[in-house]
């Protein structure tokens, strides 16, 4: 059964572009991710999903039901984190995921144990009042308020900011254990190596359409790095060229700079002949994997 | 709803303050009636309109309260606008529209159950502050009280007050981002009460125009009751203007934070 399913969906912001004929289909229980530079319209396809805007037109579905129709209903099993979480400053943490709890139909008891649970996975002290808290304390706010509930679909939109990677790496760990125990997750990012790390299978999104939808073992034998090389002699052009894989290659006084999609094997034996100085190889932006492979 | 509590009991005694502090100096004005008449019929017919002050009653309580009731709307109504304002589009501004409604409720149950709050702090307010009142007229009067028709007047402020806070949520619904509700409240208040003050340009048609003058307090202090035909306006206008709210706010998208 898909989990979600979006037909055509589209929306326009008066005449500025959203997105365009999304169809999105995720499955029950898989990690799904959704990947995009920032403004491809990754957010208004979630908040569209979550009712808090409107299509212009075109149709979408959550567990088979209509998202205008079924609104409330569906939102009952939905655990959604926002990129930018904000909450009601004046209360403390505890009173506020108290609050989100009495929205949900479900055994207030095991809700309490679950942030009880997840306060202490995230180190969060609990009785500390919301506008006291840093921006990743706050984010641990979001994360267990999208939890507490135990919902079948979890929708994450670019959650990670501000988290450290130690909290990074339990978050996504528990992410992971929802999944095993049955939920669907929708996670949009426009850092592929976030997705790379927990998703299996990915849709990309640019300037408001999806252009692919990819396992995720395929994305991986597209592995992207961005090279950086200073060498102690001048390289020429050509040494590089010709090479499978290599986009937006600059020489120029000793440095080459390139884009590399490929086995890095290949390309190490390469730089390997060179004489070098420094090395550096670094995670692409998405939009620079975009502008050179996603044209 | 903690803050907006502290907030209306500021308000509850603000107004009874200005009620009390001006019903405490009824006797002062009342102790020398013929020389407190000719200043004021020294003054333009309009300008003792604009200031309430009608001279075949003011001598008696509740004359003398009508005097005063208009400051006491002008507070309140500043109050009703400000929570109409602000009672919905403060999750607008405090960015928390996206953490309320990706819960799983429907619009119409998040503002009804703003609107059932608001309702219940302005009840609050009026009967602080009517309570308040009756004990400080009780202690003034010489025995020219007459306790229904000053409730009545008193009611009146309750009945301004929803008009204000109807046009305050009617705005916050057609305004994407009201950052401070004051800034927009204070204003409306204030166009109102200048439209008032006007009735020499709209004569009797200005009660039409602003909910300061909707309600003919001087018929209250000579018939005892309210004018059927004004209640059942604004009834209408309340039922119109809260649907429109409605719909506006069902229809509304909810632009993300940024």
């Amino acid at each position: 059964m898909n989990v979600i399913e979006t037909k055509k969906l589209t929306k326009y912001y008066g005449k500025d572009r959203g997105i365009i004929d999304v169809d999105m289909s995720v499955e029950e229980g898989e990690i799904y991710g959704f990947i995009g530079p920032n403004g491809a319209g990754k957010s208004t396809t979630i908040r569209t999903l979550l009712g808090l805007i409107y299509p212009t037109r075109g149709s979408a579905k959550v567990f088979d039901k209509d998202i205008i129709l079924s609104g409330p209903e569906i939102r009952q099993e939905i655990g959604y984190l926002p990129s930018e979480v904000f909450y009601y400053d004046d209360m403390k943490v505890i009173d506020l995921l108290k609050y989100s709890a009495s929205f949900y139909k479900k055994d207030q008891k095991i809700i309490k144990k679950r942030i009880k649970e997840f306060a202490e996975l995230l180190d969060l002290d609990l009785k500390k009042k919301i506008d006291d808290l840093s921006y990743g304390n706050k984010k641990k706010v979001g994360i267990i308020q999208g939890l507490l509930h135990e919902p079948k679909l979890i929708i994450l939109d670019e959650p990670t900011g501000g988290l450290d990677p130690l909290i990074q790496q339990k978050f996504f760990n528990l992410l992971k254990e929802e999944n095993k125990n049955g939920a669907t997750v929708l996670f949009s990012s426009h850092i592929l190596s976030e997705v790379q790390k927990i998703c299996q299978r990915v849709a990309i999104i640019k300037e408001g359409k999806i252009i692919r939808v990819q396992k995720i073992s395929e994305l991986l034998e597209n592995n992207y790095k961005r090279f950086k090389l200073d060498t102690a002699a001048n390289v020429s052009k050509e040494y590089f060229a010709g090479i499978k894989g290599i986009s937006d290659l600059s020489v120029s006084d000793g440095s080459v700079n390139f884009l590399y999609r490929g086995r890095i094997n290949d390309i190490t034996k390469k730089i390997a002949a060179l004489n070098l100085k420094n090395m550096l190889v670094e995670e692409p932006s998405l939009e620079e994997i975009f502008l050179h492979y996603y044209k | 709803m903690k803050q907006y509590l502290r907030s209306t009991i500021v308000w509850a005694i603000a107004l009874s303050a200005v009620a009390v502090f001006y019903l405490s100096i009824y006797n002062a004005f009342t102790k020398d009636v013929e020389t407190v008449r000719k200043i004021f019929e020294n003054y333009p017919p309009a300008f003792r309109a604009a200031l309430g002050f009608h001279l075949d009653i003011f001598f008696t309580l509740n004359g003398f309260y009508l005097f005063i009731f208009g400051i006491v709307l002008l507070v309140g109504a500043v109050q009703a606008a400000n929570l109409g304002v602000g009672i919905i589009s403060k999750e607008a501004a405090g960015k928390t529209f996206d953490f309320l409604l990706s819960k799983p409720i429907t619009r119409t149950k998040m503002i009804t159950s703003k609107v059932t709050a608001a309702l219940a702090l302005l009840a609050a307010t009026n009967i602080v502050y009517i309570t308040i009142v009756l004990f400080a007229a009780n202690a003034v009067s010489k025995g020219d009280f007459e306790v229904k028709k000053f409730v009545l007047i008193s009611l009146t402020l309750f009945l301004v007050q929803l008009m204000f806070f109807v046009i305050g949520l009617f705005i916050s619904a057609l305004v994407p981002k009201i950052k401070s509700p004051i800034s927009v409240s204070l204003p409306l208040v204030f166009a109102f009460y200048i439209i008032g003050a006007l009735d020499t340009i709209f004569g009797k048609n200005v009660r039409y125009l602003t909910p300061f003058k909707f309600y003919d307090l001087t018929y209250i202090i000579k018939n005892g009751a309210f004018e059927t035909k004004f209640l059942l306006l604004e009834a209408a206008f309340l039922i119109i203007v809260t649907g429109a709210v409605y719909y506006l706010y069902n229809k509304k998208d909810i632009p993300a934070v940024d």
